[in-house]
């Protein structure tokens, strides 16, 4: 804050002294956010990485079941039954709060999904690609919830970054110029006091 | 229903007929060399094994593995229908009675495709003709416009009276599985009615197929199982006419609380030293299907040399035809998806 926009007043003085409080609580309580922000991103972290090995490997085995299904039943076969299918699975977005940040909570729904009511029959349907049907299934549940956790992951790294430059900004600008504008008030306060006194010691030795 | 007293047959010409081309099939080895091959070598040497005039005709259409898979079935279609054609009197009925399944199949396909919304065309490319319909009555079902109708006519075309309860269930639930698990209880139905077992080979197909029926009981209830679902339910699905897996069994079988849990009953069926090792609830369901599937096949070879003069070498040789597709299939689609060759070995039948 420029000196020469700061009126030199005890009432701005005290404005002043409550914004410094306050800025500082702000401050800690930032700070206090930024640290459990990154706890919590290392944790998140954590399950990412343990789902990204997750997508890898349901990835890799459904695709292993899916061949072997096309091989064994024919591509016609595996068609066909994809197009009997009645049941799509469901994705839910919902939002749930993170220290105050709202990141997305999706849900696949593929629980529905047996073999009795997905479209075809049950007596002349292949078991590779009921297998092939329950792996991908197994993978879309994995794909959305690897989703979730990824983009949680961004935002918390998005939170994280606006969260420090806010405390940056409270601790290496907000602060220091508000502590300088309440140095100047006392001073010029002070002075004022001074040259009051000066005055009225004139205005006696002149009376 | 098909004539059981009808005549006899001209066995010597179709059984002929049926020996010429099964010593076209492919050898053993064959299959370990196309292992070795890319796509493009494969579907060379096949059209030089007996499928060229197929490979010709859609190589215009499809290409790569879809051309193989393609040319194959329909190589297997007009050599069945030939057969079927050749055929006289209740070998005639016996063999399509057998096909019937692929009847059963085409209309599968229609149903599904028009109910995801197909058009003609992108049916017809899934249709396999190697039943008693051809294309031109596959065509005129698929010219339909609901699915009630092609059931209805599809009836009409076989012979074969779909029960108001079933058309009811479908007509509620809108589910096509109840009119295909129908479709595939009563194939087995009509087939054993048409396999009079006066004599000894059609005792033995008769026993072929009971051992079929018995295989397709053990899977459902094995697929059933799997899913968590146990007891009457699975018993609904249950297709009577079975060698060894009789109701009492298959209600046993159906209410053990899981697959390992099955092995004390499953202990008596002769096909039990086969599959033994794939019983196992960790175990994949698909370990279990290919030991049987390799049983069933070793079945077929036992009664395979024996009485030239009956159903059973035009049998052996449409099991030893399909199973030829199914294996150049198999190495054709595993090649291509990159899979390991010890694993399409595994799945060979041979």
């Amino acid at each position: 804050m420029p000196s020469n926009d700061i009126t030199p007043t005890r009432s701005v003085l005290l404005d002043v002294k409550k914004r410094i409080k306050l800025s500082k609580s702000g401050h800690k309580i930032m700070k206090m956010k930024r640290d459990g922000l990154i706890m919590e991103f290392f944790e998140v972290m954590e399950k990412a990485k343990a789902m990204r090995s997750s997508v890898v490997s349901d990835y890799e085995i459904a695709m292993e079941r899916i061949a072997i299904a096309r091989a064994v039943e024919g591509e016609i076969a595996v068609k066909s039954a994809a197009y009997a299918l009645k049941n799509e699975p469901t994705v839910t977005v919902g939002s749930k709060s993170i220290m105050g940040m709202m990141v997305p909570k999706v849900e696949a729904d593929v629980s529905k999904s047996t073999v009795l009511n997905k479209g075809y029959g049950v007596i002349s349907t292949s078991a590779y690609i009921e297998e092939a049907s329950k792996a991908f299934e197994k993978l879309l549940v994995t794909l959305v919830r690897a989703a979730e956790i990824e983009t949680t992951m961004k935002k918390l790294l998005d939170e994280i970054e606006r969260t420090k430059r806010r405390v940056n900004a409270l601790e290496f600008k907000v602060i220091p110029e508000l502590e300088d504008a309440q140095r100047f008030i006392k001073f010029r306060l002070e002075e004022m006091e001074r040259e009051n006194t000066i005055r009225l010691k004139f205005l006696k030795s002149k009376g | 229903m098909f004539g059981r007293k009808g005549k006899k047959g001209n066995y010597a010409y179709t059984v002929a007929r049926v020996k010429a081309k099964k010593s076209a099939l492919l050898k053993e080895d064959a299959y370990s060399k196309m292992l070795m091959m890319s796509l493009p070598e494969i579907s060379r040497f096949i059209s030089e094994s007996g499928y060229q005039k197929e490979i010709t005709e859609l190589t215009g259409k499809y290409n790569g593995v879809d051309l193989i898979e393609h040319a194959t079935y329909a190589n297997m279609a007009n050599l069945f229908k030939g057969i079927l054609d050749s055929a006289e009197g209740e070998l005639k009925d016996m063999i399509a009675a057998d096909l019937e399944r692929w009847d059963a199949w085409n209309l599968k396909v229609i149903l599904r495709g028009k109910s995801y919304g197909l058009d003609m065309e992108q049916m017809k490319e899934d249709l396999v003709p190697a039943g008693k319909l051809g294309l031109a009555q596959l065509e005129t079902l698929m010219g339909y416009g609901s699915e009630e109708e092609i059931i209805q006519a599809y009836g009409k075309f076989v012979d074969l009276a779909i029960p108001q309860n079933v058309l009811a269930t479908y007509g509620e639930e809108k589910n096509l599985a109840v009119i295909e698990d129908y479709l595939d209880k009563a194939y087995y139905e009509r087939l054993l009615l048409n396999v009079d077992p006066s004599s000894r080979p059609k005792r033995l197909f008769q026993d072929f197929i009971r051992n079929e029926i018995d295989i397709t009981n053990l899977e459902t209830i094995l697929k059933l199982k799997k899913e968590g679902i146990t007891g009457d339910v699975i018993l609904g699905y249950y297709i009577p006419g079975g060698a060894q897996i009789d109701k009492k069994l298959a209600t046993q079988l159906a209410n053990a609380d899981s697959v390992s849990a099955m092995a004390n009953d499953l202990a008596q069926l002769d096909f039990y030293e086969d599959i033994k090792d794939a019983l196992d609830d960790s175990k994949s369901l698909k370990d279990i299907v290919a030991a049987l599937t390799k049983y069933h096949r070793k079945q077929a070879k036992t009664f395979t040399h024996l009485y030239p003069l009956s159903v059973i070498p035009v049998i052996d040789f449409m099991i030893h035809k399909e199973t030829e597709v199914n294996n150049i299939r198999i190495i054709a689609r595993g090649i291509e998806s990159g899979l390991d060759k010890e694993i399409i070995k595994g799945l060979l039948v041979v």
